[in-house]
């Protein structure tokens, strides 16, 4: 779980995703999520985890790294799986695709807009103390980790975690956790003299900019609603079922397509470079 | 690992609403105990426990996802109210990295929160009963005992669903078996062989539990030396 990279990832882009508003995006992967719960057709689901990839392609994210990050699932789901184990890889295969493709709604939608604008999206639903300690958490992430980062350098370089002495390690990497906590309750001290100066009363999060939905915002949506339908037809479809198929080799061609003309967008612009 | 993260669509709908109901229950309960306190000066607490948490669980030993937690670490310095809301932020925080399903959030919740609430009471027993000397053994305890317990409790919710990933749907659809069935891509579940399950969880889990109490222990022993006010007040 690499936060610092996922914020960049949120930040830099300038895909169609990127620009829509963090409410459409969160419908979309509600409604994503939806189709997933709903769905036991391992077609189906590897359908629209192929389809996510191709949402991963087209917004000009590196695909192995996203696929990646919402992976960590599976190990669960693994877990579920054999537990549930009757003989049946297919039985396995739609507990594993339903934990992977949810995770990787989720980390589509983290990896496209930028955590405050999801938390101003959410905030009307959160109790204040909930919404606030969502923000300062988020703000203290990036602090701790890069407290993190100085602290793992500096025990390399004083011998604290070395090959083969693990006791060691871990005693040392535990007091830095310890050291950690009491430099980041020292600094949430210090954030409540600095908020306090600049007039905070309990209430720091401000609504998101208003802004009219646009044709990115549509498409989020109209993505989401085409994938929840194609799921509902087929939990509800009496009788033999190929939908799943049909969007399996479709959503194969789509992922192969989208591959395909960014790689070539790539060569088009070195050779027109040179 | 020290817990696990239920995933999205494995449980059946009933039990992950009544995940999310009995959460904001017990949220509720606890913002309205910690209200009577100065919530300016605790959200930032919360913020930077919440962090470490998360920062924590970044840390990941990959073949076997465990990571560490701190849950009871949480618990300890919060208190049950307030450790029990950072629990609830940083799932929701979690969830959208993809670690650990969405939808489950609320079921997520009371399963570490479980770990951080034993865990700050088991830590105040063991305290009681091994002298105040002793606050890395008694942490170390409380997360061995608050963790059995917290995966006891995601044991139970798994035998309450019968971790039917299919079940419910196909059985209220009426569609057949899937073993004799139209094709080979949909199936049906007779459910989750429980025991197999509980077996394979508690094949895996001690050694996250040996782990984080390992941690647990010397991350407290070490704030109790540099500022033991943060571990000896009454919290809420």
């Amino acid at each position: 779980m690499d936060v610092a990279i996922i914020d960049y990832y949120a930040n830099s882009g300038s895909s169609f995703l990127h620009r829509a508003k963090a409410l459409s995006k969160l419908i979309f992967a509600a409604l994503v999520i939806t189709s997933v719960v709903i769905s036991s057709d391992m077609y189906l689901l590897l359908g629209i985890y192929l389809s996510l990839a191709s949402l991963v392609i087209w917004s000009r994210l590196p695909l192995i790294k996203v696929i990646s990050i919402a992976a960590y699932p599976a190990i669960f789901a693994l877990i579920f799986a054999v537990a549930s184990w009757n003989g049946s890889w297919i039985r396995a295969g739609v507990i594993i695709l339903k934990a992977l493709t949810a995770a990787l709604t989720m980390v589509i939608l983290i990896v496209t807009t930028p955590y405050p604008d999801i938390f101003s999206s959410i905030r009307p639903v959160l109790p204040k103390i909930i919404a606030e300690g969502m923000v300062l958490t988020y703000r203290s992430v990036f602090i701790l980790l890069e407290l993190t980062d100085n602290l793992v350098k500096a025990l390399r370089v004083r011998g604290g975690l070395t090959r083969r002495r693990y006791l060691k390690n871990i005693v040392n990497f535990s007091s830095g956790i310890g050291l950690l906590l009491v430099r980041g309750l020292d600094m949430s001290e210090k954030f409540y003299g600095v908020m306090n100066v600049r007039g905070y009363g309990g209430k720091m999060l401000e609504g998101q900019r208003e802004e009219k939905a646009g044709r990115n915002d549509f498409a989020a949506v109209i993505l989401g609603g085409l994938i929840l339908t194609v799921s509902l037809m087929i939990r509800f479809e009496a009788g033999p079922v190929q939908y799943g198929a049909y969007l399996t080799a479709f959503s194969v061609l789509a992922f192969i397509a989208s591959a395909l003309y960014i790689l070539l967008e790539k060569h088009r612009v070195i050779f027109w470079k040179s | 690992m020290s817990h696990m993260h239920i995933p999205d669509g494995v449980l059946p709908i009933w039990i992950v609403l009544i995940g999310w109901v009995a959460t904001a229950l017990i949220l509720s309960f606890c913002i309205r105990r910690v209200s009577r306190i100065d919530i300016r000066r605790k959200v930032p607490l919360i913020g930077i426990v919440s962090a470490l948490m998360i920062v924590g669980m970044t840390l990941e030993i990959v073949p076997i996802a465990y990571h560490i937690n701190l849950g009871v670490v949480a618990g300890i310095i919060l208190g049950p109210a307030l450790a029990f809301i950072s629990v609830f932020i940083v799932d929701l925080i979690i969830a959208m990295f993809g670690h650990g399903g969405i939808t489950v959030v609320g079921l997520n919740t009371i399963v570490t929160g479980a770990e951080a609430v034993f865990g700050y009471y088991l830590f105040q027993l063991f305290l009681a009963l091994l002298g105040k000397q002793s606050p890395g053994w008694a942490s170390s305890l409380a997360v061995i005992v608050g963790l059995f317990l917290s995966t006891n409790v995601m044991l139970g919710i798994v035998y309450a669903s019968h971790i039917d990933p299919v079940k419910t749907f196909e059985a209220e659809h009426d569609i057949k078996d899937a073993d004799h069935e139209d094709g080979v891509n949909r199936i049906t579940n007779k459910g989750i062989n429980f025991v197999r399950f509980a077996k394979t969880v508690f094949i895996l889990a001690p050694l996250g539990w040996l782990l984080e109490a390992v941690i647990t222990g010397l991350v407290i022993k070490y704030i109790s030396r540099v500022r033991p006010d943060l571990i000896a007040v009454e919290r809420t």
